[in-house]
């Protein structure tokens, strides 16, 4: 069915049918269109997009709107080294204007959705297995002595792996590190103080970026499409028509792709939050305590009571 | 042979020293009070305690060792502060007194009001004895008067 339609596009009908046709398309975007398989889903793929017309500006980088949602905001500067690597050879994500300063010690996953450029071998009909792009993110709670310390070390802990500062305050801090050095970020964190709390979660964005991708590249195969019908458009009518529904669909792909960029940049770097609060006097005697009054008369609150 | 006046004088020398001995209070310890503290009198629960001027106060006690070592009321310490009075344990290290006796030194951390404060405990057994040498205060006035507090537990003689 969509085949036909996409059929109908390229060969024949009148403007004003292509446009009606473009509609229902975009319309079914993330539909059954956008899951088809991936070497044979993308029209450019074989019928290759001419370049927009003269006067139509490439879509500007996504400048986060869609973000402001989120709670892990990508870094004032533009995303990080990670995600430079995880943006290059992928045609969908927009390079970041500002990339972090760099970090030899930040590799890239292994490998990324839509980074590979050669298309499949012919005799191995399977799509190639992907690594899956996990989100990970962990929530520590520690007693620590001296919590504006223990900050300022998180703060330096997640810059020396290669990451930054995401927010602070007085009681907790939140910081991004490289997703290879995770491990060993959380492994400095404890040694911080006691944990009185530990939750450690890995969610797979796989489907969403899949997804996101299809139909990023459907989406500009319709814009690459409209941007032609345009030129080749001799009513002035038409002509507007064109240009409202490519308004209109660049504005869905600097969307999109900002979702993808923003799900890139939560794979490349793990969100570490650690929330301090002071050592807690044990409510509950669960322990046997030795019969000892001085040792309950120990501690600063004695010892600094003169008279 | 001495004459009337001269066993006087040996008795009244014998009586100064007994004296002298007993200004101690009966303290099973000599402590030698640094110049920058000053020895707070009449301490009920204390068997010495002195203090700076900004607050640090350093403290001496003495129980019963229940005829253990001081390497068993290390942990009992350790654990108590830790778990049931919210410290930070900070350090150990091996000490002794001016006399040689061995003992444990305990550091540890504390929070209070946004302030942080530390507190210094070091433990000798001898005998039948425990000596709980204890020192704190804020952060940064102990860190001024470590040298006092640190020369004050190295001059204990437990006898």
């Amino acid at each position: 069915m969509v085949e036909a339609m996409l059929e109908t596009l390229r060969y024949g009908g009148s403007t004003i049918a292509r446009l009606i046709l473009l509609g229902v398309l975009l319309g079914a975007c993330g539909g059954a269109y956008a899951r088809m398989p991936e070497p044979a889903a993308p029209a450019s793929a074989t019928a290759p997009a001419p370049a927009p017309a003269a006067g139509l500006p490439e879509p500007a980088p996504y400048d986060g709107f869609a973000m402001a949602d989120e709670s892990a905001p990508a870094p004032a500067s533009g995303a990080g080294p990670v995600f430079a690597q995880l943006a290059k050879g992928h045609p969908s994500v927009p390079a970041p204007a500002k990339p972090h300063a760099p970090g030899s010690a930040a590799p890239a996953p292994a490998t990324l959705p839509g980074a590979a450029t050669e298309p499949p071998p012919a005799a191995t009909a399977q799509p190639p297995r992907r690594e899956a792009l996990l989100v990970y993110t962990a929530t520590l709670v520690l007693a620590v002595y001296q919590v504006d310390v223990s900050l300022s070390r998180i703060e330096d802990l997640a810059r020396t792996v290669g990451g930054y500062l995401a927010s602070r305050t007085d009681t907790s801090i939140v910081v991004r590190v490289p997703r290879a050095r995770f491990q060993e970020a959380l492994g400095e964190v404890v040694k911080l103080g006691d944990v009185l709390h530990r939750d450690i979660e890995a969610q797979d964005v796989s489907d969403q970026v899949v997804d996101l991708e299809a139909r990023l590249r459907n989406a500009r195969a319709v814009r690459d499409r409209l941007a032609q019908l345009l030129q080749g458009a001799s009513a002035t009518k038409d002509a507007l028509e064109i240009e409202k529904e490519l308004a209109r669909v660049m504005g869905e792909i600097e969307v999109m792709e900002g979702k993808l960029q923003l799900l890139l940049d939560k794979v490349a770097y793990s969100t570490v939050t650690v929330q301090f609060q002071p050592l807690r006097t044990s409510d509950v005697h669960a322990m046997a305590r030795l019969p000892f009054p001085w040792l309950e008369d120990l501690g600063l609150a004695r010892l600094l009571q003169v008279k | 042979m001495m004459n009337l006046g001269q066993t006087r004088h040996a008795l009244a020398v014998r009586a100064f020293l007994l004296a002298l001995g007993l200004s101690g209070c009966g303290r099973p310890f000599a402590v030698t009070t640094p110049p920058s503290m000053i020895e707070l009198e009449q301490q009920t629960d204390y068997a010495y305690r002195a203090m700076t001027p900004d607050g640090v106060v350093l403290g001496v006690r003495v129980a019963d060792s229940g005829k253990t070592d001081a390497a068993f009321w290390s942990q009992a310490v350790t654990l108590h502060m830790k778990e049931l009075s919210g410290y930070a344990f900070l350090a150990t290290a091996d000490v002794a007194t001016a006399d040689g006796v061995p003992g444990k030194e305990l550091r540890f951390g504390h929070d209070e009001s946004n302030r942080p404060y530390q507190y210094v405990v070091r433990l000798f057994v001898l005998g039948q004895r425990l000596f709980v040498v204890e020192a704190g205060g804020t952060k940064e006035e102990m860190d001024r008067a470590r040298p006092a507090v640190d020369r004050a537990m190295g001059s204990i003689r437990l006898r």
